[in-house]
């Protein structure tokens, strides 16, 4: 049987302010995932904020995985991560700085 | 793949096995309709998210696993009061012949809290959205839910909804509508309706569920649905109806639905699908 490949749509036009986040998402059949962050219009005052990667050991509680990148500064420019080593569940957070915003269209692309 | 299906009692012709430890198999999230921008989306809509491939783990006891494997399509909500979510694997049909929905599912809400949580989840259900072959016929959407719980209260019976929503367009080109047809509203109870589901004694302990739905895509009716030991003479049950879309000829599409009654995410779980017909 071949390999599952999917893309999942975590976040879909969504405003981050303060500290913001995906839902949670389980994916431990999957052995590999990249994450892209769109930019859906002009963000507001995010230069230098980074996004995070976080994992859970129940889809609850959280943990900083230490991988990041930064949040796009353009509408439609798209920022990515891959992720290889992630558990059962990911989720993608960023604490977006008072008076900044982002509107996000965040998909997980998996292998597994 | 023998001992998966044989768990099933399909009517003649397999339409679709879905084994979710095979993988999505169709079931995708169901999205909004927009134009344009997303900004025209109902807000109903905009809060549904992609269903997940999960092997039932819980913080206290691990992986579960589904009901003969690892894995189960999760339909998740937000934690939100009064949020849902919704999947949906989309089908034409080639014979307007009786067909039969049969699944396997439980749900929980997620175990937030050391307390038993049975009233945490609102509601579990499935729809079809039909639409006749001919273009003097109807949009045909049978919905089915079971009330778990309403305002607190553990309600346990089973609901349909006959009543059509208003039709809204969706931007300016005149070529897209949206209809809210999940909306908190025009539930009514069925006749001897009330069931007792076992839900177990915490929130991570997790029982599977058998439910059968008989349909007839010729006369567009329900017939009978069975959930476990208990079976429902639908034969009198109106499914919401409206005129026939202009590009939606022959649609076939199953949907999955789960609601939250409290600030906690509703886990709506199904091992498997199959969809048969008698053809």
């Amino acid at each position: 049987m071949l390999p599952i490949s999917i893309t999942a749509v975590i976040a879909r036009n969504e405003t981050w302010q303060n500290f913001s986040y995906t839902e949670p998402y389980e994916c431990g059949w999957a052995r590999e995932a990249i994450v892209y962050l769109r930019a859906l219009s002009q963000p507001i005052n995010v230069d230098g904020v980074q996004a995070h990667i976080e994992y859970s050991p129940d889809g609850i509680n959280w943990v900083d995985s230490g991988l990041k990148f930064q949040l796009p500064t353009q509408v439609d420019e798209i920022a990515w991560i891959p992720i290889t080593h992630f558990g059962n569940w990911l989720r993608v957070s960023a604490d977006v700085p008072k008076n900044s915003s982002i509107c996000v269209l965040v998909s997980l692309h998996f292998k597994g | 793949m023998e001992t998966s299906i044989n768990k099933y009692d399909s009517l003649k012709r397999i339409i679709s096995f879905d084994d979710f430890d095979r993988g999505f198999c169709g079931w995708g999230q169901l999205v909004g309709n927009y134009e344009q921008s997303l900004d025209s989306m109902n807000a109903n809509y905009q809060q549904h998210t992609h269903p997940q491939l999960s092997n039932l783990s819980h913080w206290d006891s691990g992986s579960h696993g589904s009901w003969d494997g690892t894995y189960a399509l999760k339909i998740q909500t937000r934690p939100i009061t009064g949020s849902r979510n919704v999947s949906v694997k989309r089908l034409t049909f080639r014979k307007a012949s009786r067909i039969r929905l049969e699944f396997y599912f439980t749900f929980k809400p997620e175990a937030t809290e050391l307390l038993l949580s049975e009233t945490d989840v609102r509601s579990v259900g499935f729809l079809f959205d039909l639409q006749d072959p001919q273009e003097s016929g109807n949009r045909v959407m049978p919905h089915i839910r079971f009330l778990n719980a309403e305002n607190g209260e553990h309600v346990q019976k089973w609901q349909f909804k006959r009543k059509a929503p208003e039709v809204t367009p969706v931007g300016t080109d005149g070529k897209t509508i949206t209809h809210d047809h999940l909306a908190s509203e025009d539930w009514e109870d069925l006749p001897n309706g009330h069931q007792k589901l076992c839900y177990n004694e915490i929130p991570t302990k997790v029982n599977w569920h058998y439910l059968r739905f008989d349909f007839d895509l010729a006369s567009m009716h329900m017939k009978e649905m069975q959930c476990n030991d208990r079976i429902f003479d639908l034969s009198q049950i109106e499914s919401m109806k409206m005129p026939a879309m202009r590009n939606l000829w022959c649609m076939l599409n199953l949907a999955l639905f789960t609601e939250t009654d409290t600030n906690k995410r509703s886990l709506y779980y199904i091992d498997s699908v199959c969809l048969s017909g008698d053809f």
